[in-house]
């Protein structure tokens, strides 16, 4: 604290690192509230990928998010390499990224959400939440059309829809229209994150600075697309998101199976069945299975190059609700080793017009069971 | 000792209780001739903070008869949740929240009648009520509320908290919204500052290690400072008279606890209009006006002591 404050003076005329401005905060704050895993996140900037916010939990789980700089009404970067010589170089480990045009931090998260929320009006009211239900129930219409495999999840999905929405209605906040905008800065290493808050011109605004700490290496997991076994692409992030919700917060472990589709078959008398992709969790009260269809409406995507069956903490898969919450779409890898990757598209508007995919990807290593 | 009323304004009555129920378990009452005073002065409660309300009785009460060997004033200390659950069961429109409208009542009392009595050797505030049920027929309910009246020698040592003349006055703004800032800062810091200046400016901020945040409003109404109890106007955005004050510009500050003054914002129920006061580094008094200013059936007084930050 005492070494920010003595530098801010030197510097104060210094252009800061990054200034950015949003006239809506809710999108910058659904993907930052879709990995608020644990408080403390470290922050990459960098002039082309934007913001990378990256939390770990338990060594074991990484939730990053991308925020790319077209999300931001302005969003202006500069990184004078005399100030990345003598202080970035010394704190950056050489585990961080490579990239010498990069800046890092860490914040904690929970407060930085907090504070964008502080008008209420920073989380996605009524108007998104019957947007994202239509999404949804065409999705549901065009399987109706097809074979008899997705019942299950059918008969599910309208059940949920309207009561879904009714509840992020209720939790939609003074949603009236109102939104909260941003200025955003950041002066370089030990200076604060300057929030600058306003709801409209006759409104209250308000200022933060959010201290900055220097930023610790999160743990690596690198995800090797060529040792892929699984990869599925679900159509509708919902088809995911329901299975998760309906699981009981007990269990305490999940597991994922599935087979090659022409190996994939039923039970039958003598052998059991053969799921194409399976979803199981345990817990002390019991197990559930489901088991999804081989439809290109439900999966869109589906390899699977030899059986497979990973478990993971159900702790630590159900911390991706809420990122699924706010995307469209859901692509699971597993690879050799277990590890699996999951990333959650989410799209923003653009200022201009337009949409930019965004995305959150969450990184899990697989329980070691010793067995499989 | 004789005291009988019946309860016009309903839905007043029970906001006001409403206010001061999250604040203490038990509170004051005392009735006058022509005014009803309500008093949290107890120490034990949060940060603190003191209520001491008047409330005028033509504002709730009609047919109201008092008679006592104490100057005709009945003193009480009662429950203020058995006290709003009485006032809850007796009108539908009483209770603000749709969920607690939908379990209660199934029947809107046209009357209800306050009495004290004796029942089984204590002293109860009885609240009768007649209704209609929903099928059309007569009902009558009664709640006992158990009080104890107060001798008058322990009346006569209630004192109001005694504060230096405040440096400045200020209209709040919605305490809805306000409540909406202050919960958000709850879970970031325990203490957050109040700053307000004679120029319509008001501060709410908070300091800690992790984050400084300051929310800011300007061209809040500056009352003029004269006579809290009636000179403001409800409107009154042309009172920046600088000429009462020195340096508009300064700000004063108290800090307080968040927990406490988000107690004090539960009175948004009840609020149309808030003065707040500031007694820089002693206490932030609060004037929460009940119904229109302009016919004020009441006043609310919130004392919020500032808390003694070890680190200046």
């Amino acid at each position: 604290m005492s070494q920010m404050m003595s530098q801010r003076s030197e510097a104060e005329e210094a252009k800061p690192v990054l200034t950015a401005s949003v006239h809506d905060v809710r999108y910058f704050v659904a993907l930052l509230r879709g990995i608020n895993i644990a408080n403390r996140a470290s922050v990459t900037l960098t002039r082309e990928g934007g913001m990378t916010v990256t939390v770990e939990e338990g060594r074991t789980l990484l939730a990053t998010s991308y925020i790319y700089p077209d999300h931001f009404d302005s969003w202006e970067y500069n990184l004078e390499p005399t100030r990345v010589l003598s202080s970035q170089q010394s704190s950056l480990s050489k585990d961080s990224e490579p990239d010498s045009d990069s800046t890092s931090f860490e914040i904690p998260l929970g407060t930085l959400i907090e504070c964008l929320n502080i008008f209420g009006t920073a989380t996605f009211s009524s108007a998104t939440a019957g947007s994202k239900s239509k999404k949804w129930r065409r999705g549901e219409h065009d399987d109706a059309s097809d074979d008899d495999a997705g019942g299950r999840q059918r008969s599910r999905a309208p059940s949920n829809a309207p009561n879904n929405s009714r509840i992020e209605q209720y939790f939609g906040g003074g949603g009236h229209g109102k939104r909260t905008s941003m200025r955003l800065s950041y002066g370089g290493p030990g200076y604060p994150l300057t929030l600058l808050l306003a709801e409209d011109s006759t409104g209250p605004t308000t200022t933060c600075e959010i201290s900055t700490f220097d930023p610790e290496p999160n743990i690596e997991l690198p995800f090797d697309g060529d040792r892929t076994v699984l990869k599925i692409i679900f159509k509708s992030s919902s088809w995911l998101r329901e299975a998760l919700s309906e699981l009981d917060p007990s269990c305490d472990k999940i597991t994922f199976v599935s087979n090659p589709a022409d190996e994939a078959r039923r039970a039958q008398r003598a052998a059991p069945a053969k799921p194409l992709f399976r979803i199981q969790a345990s817990g002390s009260f019991g197990s559930t299975e489901m088991d999804y269809p081989n439809d290109r409406e439900v999966l869109e995507t589906f390899e699977c190059t030899h059986a497979i069956s990973v478990s993971y903490r159900f702790g630590h898969i159900s911390k991706t609700l809420r990122a699924l919450q706010s995307s469209t779409k859901t692509s699971l890898r597993i690879e050799e080793e277990g590890l699996l990757s999951l990333q959650f598209l989410v799209p923003v508007p653009k200022p201009r017009g337009g949409m930019s995919d965004s995305f959150i990807e969450f990184r899990c290593l697989a329980l070691d069971e010793g067995g499989d | 000792m004789r005291f009988r009323a019946t309860v016009e304004n309903v839905p007043i009555f029970f906001r006001i209780i409403q206010a001061v129920e999250k604040l203490q378990k038990k509170c004051i009452i005392k009735f006058t001739e022509t005014e009803m005073h309500i008093i949290c002065n107890d120490d034990a409660n949060e940060g603190g903070t003191q209520v001491w309300s008047v409330v005028k009785i033509d504002s709730i009460f009609t047919s109201y008869r008092i008679q006592s060997n104490a100057n005709n004033q009945i003193t009480m200390t009662i429950s203020t949740e058995a006290l709003l659950s009485a006032l809850k069961s007796s009108s539908s429109s009483a209770a603000s929240s749709t969920i607690a409208a939908a379990i209660l009542p199934t029947y809107d009392a046209d009357e209800v009648v306050m009495k004290l009595a004796k029942k089984n050797d204590h002293a109860v505030l009885s609240f009768e009520m007649f209704g209609m049920s929903r099928t059309g027929r007569r009902v009558r309910v009664a709640h006992d509320v158990r009080i104890d009246v107060m001798r008058p020698a322990d009346v006569e040592k209630l004192r109001e908290p005694l504060c230096p003349e405040p440096d400045v006055h200020i209209l709040l703004p919605p305490l809805q919204k306000l409540r909406t800032i202050v919960e958000r800062l709850r879970p970031l810091s325990d203490v957050m500052a109040i700053q307000v200046n004679g120029n319509g400016k008001l501060q709410v901020s908070i300091s800690t290690d992790t984050v400084k945040l300051e929310t800011r409003w300007t061209g809040c109404p500056n009352p003029p400072i004269a006579r809290e109890g009636q000179a403001q106007d409800g409107e009154g955005g042309n009172s920046h008279d600088a000429l009462e004050k020195p340096d508009p510009e300064k700000m004063f500050s108290v800090l307080v606890s968040i927990r406490s003054f988000l107690k004090f914002l539960n009175s948004h129920v009840v609020s149309t209009t808030t003065i707040a006061c500031i007694c820089q580094n002693h206490c932030a008094i609060l004037y929460v006006y009940i119904g229109e200013v302009a016919d004020a059936g009441g006043v609310l007084t919130f004392y919020i002591p500032t808390v003694l930050d070890g680190d200046d």
